[in-house]
């Protein structure tokens, strides 16, 4: 771009970058900046009473193995569930993007849980699989002899997050796929037709490497909403229990900043988590720059 | 030929099992809040509607608060995805459209952090600060501290980056303003995005957790997500069916911005995609 | 789009000052946080509107503040930012965190010799009492009982009930073998029950007679005792005699549907369980184990702390509702309401003479319980420096005895060396 506003104008760039860069100063970089120093002490719950600890807390948390239990199941969890949901998510928009009738009713009602929070779907999906009163759980354990119990069953519970976040996460993904694909250019994969690929090579071929960028944007959307919503689940359902099998790393951090009121050592979980978000942000720009992005 | 129509019926069974097991816990969330309190404790559970609908909906919304809920969760979503747009617009104007100023790669960079710095990890000193600010248990918790967007400055950016640069020639030889530019002429083609970012936001917003959580406590700025979970009590068999009705009204709004918005969702979107 | 934009502004201010909203100028305005949710939030409400009826220039607002957690922090918060309520409701575990806050009015020193805490019966009084003075009101107090449904047991052909856990895996292999119940005992609050058991055997959970005579900084979870305890229970649980009813009253429902016979459950459930069973319940004491010494059950629910910064006046009002609070009518209505204690000796007796326990023989058990128990530091209630985090703790482990994960040995191990840990820490805090 060459042609610009007069340098007279200077100032009202200012003023228009203003407001986003004080609230960003403001409420997410000093804060960052607080979490690391907080990192450093130990506070009693009503603050009255401060030491300062060094990196006792962060040693204390490298060589916990509740940490590295709840890391080790977040990122489990997180794997699992993005994989599935993109799977299917992608299986269901190429399915539905066919010249079949009802494809509109279809897609419809397949992108709608994605306005459920996890919370909600959480919610939903707990009372279906609910040991006393769930209708899945009693067909399941009807149909295979298992007893599909969240409430004492670690494997259970751990299962029921997968299941409910995955359902959550179709309704966000097929919505993208669906556009992403109707950007395929029909004329490109007719001239493969006439060539003689299949289905299956067609798409390998031709249509994935196109909605590439979007699977990929999908993929780090996925990644950081999984990881850091689920929350809601967990603490309507099972508050990362039974036996720590739902104790992801965002509850965690909240029982210990506020259940348990240790703001230090979950101050120091904070730090631990920037390393991987960031982690995960330079992967992102290193591979697809700011090409797409989103929430 | 045969074989195509048979491949259809395939796809069409296929299609209506995936669409009816996602569909399913919806419709039976439904089922629930129809439901009598003995028919939703009734071993084994059965799939049917009860008569006690409106009963059930009128006691959600009589004990959860749930028109204030409503209120206050619609309207920190207006407002923050709202703020978000104008804040979002601005930046990416002042960075498109001013050439080269001091200090506008460090604030691009600024800006661009936000997406590192999701709440988990700053959550205990934001709480602190929100204390401190006397905002806690406000509508200012809820709304100010998320008005900034790497998301939305990035979005209208890339936007005005593929804004033929005739208009902004033509409007320059016709002595236009800034803002006047900004307001007539960019704004109106940015309708696309303004609602594909709109939609988001506010599903984003009325479905935040955790930030409510631990900030709110009075039912004056309780929103829908906590009210239904303290429809759930820890010590008494949880009704169900009046959770379910909670849950049904609660997610009613989301729903209508999304299904009335979606299509510009995937424009605002797909135009990204174009380049 | 400026228009509509204009009337979002004016709502939002509208909304936001609206709502600070202006009281009375001659009423005396006390906020009341609790966490008293479903049925109890009425009990609540109906004691709050029978004190502000009689009494016009003071007005009491009960809000519910979610659970017992959650009141807690929003209470701390509450005294950080220098705008703390009048009173605030805090579980048992709070007990010590409270304590040492620096941010409380201790009750014996505004309400003196207004408020005959004397008529508190004893282990109420003594579990909410350091050094012989009453630091908070006694509110809710319960404890641990055995409930058991009587037409299972019937239809197993079980003609007692059960003393000893002993007796309980018998019971319990009966009830499953007959079909009359598909496991034999669920209970909530695992670690409350854990503490329970403590104290019934008088042992003493932590050192420093259970953080009475200054801080605890050692924990006897992992002692000979709390392994025979987690041993049983799991055995128990292999044997399917025990089915894991999560951590507070999720338990409930497997009683009421049925799934178990016998549940081992905080005495305030016993309203709402009378109330939804479809078969006759009945409630006896805790299990015991054999060859271990008698101590007593252990008080648990929670009581009313008054916080910093308020004036005289206003600490005037609350005593005043403290002494409402006591009345014998106020508290035997409570207790009928919710199951909860009737605290004072004189709304037992008055229970007694209108026969009310002679024609809710349930309602006494809890009573006989713990009047048949001994008086020593080790039932009188722990007392531990963030005990929150140290429930979570013992929680997970019995969970992960149970669940198979660990050995309830290697799992109690492990738990006892995290409460160490926590309690170390926050006796570090305090410097002694």
């Amino acid at each position: 771009m060459n042609s610009k506003f007069s340098k007279k104008y200077t100032y009202l760039a200012y003023i228009l970058l203003a407001p986003s860069i004080i609230i960003v100063g403001v409420f997410l970089i000093y804060p960052s900046i607080q979490s690391l120093y907080l990192s450093f002490y130990r506070t009693t719950p009503f603050g009255n009473r401060v030491i300062f600890t060094g990196f006792q807390n962060f040693t204390r948390l490298l060589t916990s193995d509740a940490y590295w239990n709840s890391l080790g199941r977040s990122l489990t969890f997180t794997a699992i569930t993005v994989v599935l949901s993109l799977g299917i998510s992608l299986l269901l928009a190429v399915l539905t993007n066919k010249n079949i009738r009802g494809a509109k009713i279809y897609k419809s009602l397949m992108i709608w849980p994605f306005a459920f929070s996890f919370a909600f779907a959480g919610t939903i999906w707990g009372v279906l699989l609910h040991p006393n009163v769930g209708i899945m759980s009693y067909y399941i354990e009807l149909l295979t002899g298992f007893g599909f119990n969240w409430v004492s069953n670690g494997t259970a519970a751990f299962v029921l997050l997968i299941i409910a976040s995955t359902w959550r996460m179709i309704g966000y993904n097929v919505i993208f796929f669906i556009a992403a694909l109707q950007n395929v250019s029909p004329s490109l994969l007719e001239a493969a037709e006439i060539d003689g690929a299949n289905g299956f090579t067609k798409f390998w071929r031709i249509t994935f490497p196109l909605i590439s960028p979007i699977t990929f944007f999908l993929l780090v959307m996925n990644t950081l909403q999984v990881f850091f919503l689920t929350f809601g689940i967990v603490d309507v359902l099972t508050q990362g229990g039974p036996a720590r099998a739902t104790d992801i790393v965002t509850y965690k951090l909240f029982r210990d900043a506020f259940l348990s009121m240790r703001t230090g050592y979950a101050s120091a979980q904070s730090i631990i988590l920037f390393v991987i978000v960031a982690g995960i942000t330079i992967f992102q720009f290193k591979y697809a720059g700011e090409k797409v992005f989103y929430q | 030929m045969s074989n195509f129509r048979f491949n259809n019926v395939f796809l069409h069974i296929f299609l209506i099992i995936a669409v009816f097991l996602i569909s399913f816990p919806i419709l039976y969330a439904f089922m629930v809040s129809t439901l009598d309190m003995n028919q939703v404790y009734t071993s084994p559970p059965k799939v049917r509607f009860g008569d006690n609908m409106i009963k059930n909906y009128t006691e959600a919304w009589n004990r959860s608060n749930m028109g204030r809920l409503l209120f206050n969760s619609a309207f920190i979503s207006i407002v923050t995805a709202l703020g978000k747009i104008i804040l979002s617009i601005s930046a990416a104007f002042a960075f498109v459209y001013f050439g080269d100023f001091k200090g506008k790669n460090i604030f691009f960079v600024i800006i661009l952090i936000t997406h590192m710095l999701p709440l988990p990890i700053r959550i205990v000193p934001t709480y602190q600060l929100m204390d401190n600010l006397n905002w806690l248990d406000t509508y200012y918790a809820l709304t100010i501290p998320f008005f900034a967007s790497a998301t939305g400055v990035l979005l209208f950016r890339q936007f005005y980056l593929t804004v033929p640069e005739s208009l902004l020639e033509a409007s320059l030889i016709d002595g236009i303003t800034p803002l006047r530019f900004l307001w007539s002429i960019l704004v109106p083609l940015s309708k696309n995005n303004i609602v594909a970012l709109f939609t988001i936001e506010f599903i984003w917003v009325w479905n935040q957790y955790l930030w409510p959580l631990v900030t709110t406590n009075s039912a004056n700025v309780r929103v829908v997500q906590i009210g239904l979970k303290m429809l759930i009590p820890s010590d008494a068999q949880p009704e169900w069916n009046v959770v379910m009705a909670a849950l049904i009204m609660g997610v009613i709004p989301p729903l209508i911005v999304y299904l009335t918005l979606q299509k510009s969702l995937v424009e605002g979107f797909a135009l990204q995609q174009d380049k | 789009m400026t228009k509509k934009l204009l009337i979002v502004v004016l709502l939002l201010s509208l909304l936001v000052f609206g709502s600070v909203s202006s009281s009375a100028q001659d009423v005396i305005e006390l906020e009341f946080w609790h966490a008293m949710s479903g049925g109890r939030t009425a009990a609540v409400e109906r004691i709050v509107n029978g004190f502000n009826e009689l009494h016009p220039d003071i007005n009491v607002t009960a809000q519910f503040t979610g659970s017992y957690a959650e009141t807690l922090t929003q209470g701390i918060s509450a005294v950080r930012s220098g705008n703390p309520p009048h009173i605030i409701q805090v579980y048992e575990v709070g007990t010590q965190t409270m304590l040492d806050s620096e941010a409380i009015v201790p009750v014996y020193e505004i309400v003196g010799d207004q408020i005959d805490f004397g008529s508190v019966i004893q282990p109420i009084s003594s579990y909410y009492s350091v050094g012989g003075q009453l630091y908070s009101m006694p509110f809710n107090s319960s404890t641990a009982m055995l409930y058991y449904n009587k037409d299972a047991f019937e239809e197993a052909g079980i003609d007692y009930t059960p003393t000893t856990w002993k007796d309980v895996e018998e019971v319990g292999l009966e009830l499953i073998d007959s079909g009359a119940a598909n496991h034999g005992l669920s209970f909530g609050w695992p670690a409350w029950i854990m503490e329970q058991m403590f104290a019934y055997h008088n042992e003493l959970y932590a050192n420093n007679n259970n953080g009475r005579d200054g801080r605890a900084d050692e924990i006897y979870l992992d002692s000979e005792f709390g392994k025979h305890v987690i041993s049983t229970w799991t055995d128990l649980v292999e044997k399917d005699v025990i089915a894991y009813g999560g951590r507070e009253y999720s338990a409930n429902q497997d009683f009421l549907a049925g799934e178990v016979a016998m549940l081992i459950q905080s005495t305030s459930s016993l309203s709402s369980i009378m109330e939804s069973a479809d078969f006759e319940v009945g409630t006896t004491f805790l299990p015991r184990f054999e060859g271990y010494g008698i101590g007593n059950s252990v008080i648990g629910g929670a009581s009313l702390w008054v916080m910093q910064g308020h004036s005289d006046e206003e600490y005037q009002a609350v005593v005043e509702f403290f002494k409402y609070l006591s009345r014998t009518d106020v508290t035997i209505q409570w207790h009928k309401d919710t199951g909860y204690f009737p605290a004072t000796n004189a709304a037992v007796k008055q229970l007694m003479d209108n026969q009310w326990f002679s024609d809710n023989p349930n309602y006494l058990t809890a009573f006989l319980q713990i009047l048949s128990g001994v008086s020593t530091p080790a039932s009188n209630g722990v007392l531990l420096g963030n005990f929150v985090e140290i429930r979570d703790i013992t929680d997970t482990a019995i969970e992960k005895a149970f669940t198979g994960s660990m050995s309830p040995e290697a799992a109690i191990e492990e738990g006892a060396e995290e409460a160490n840990t926590v309690l170390k820490d926050y006796t570090e805090l305090f410097g002694n």
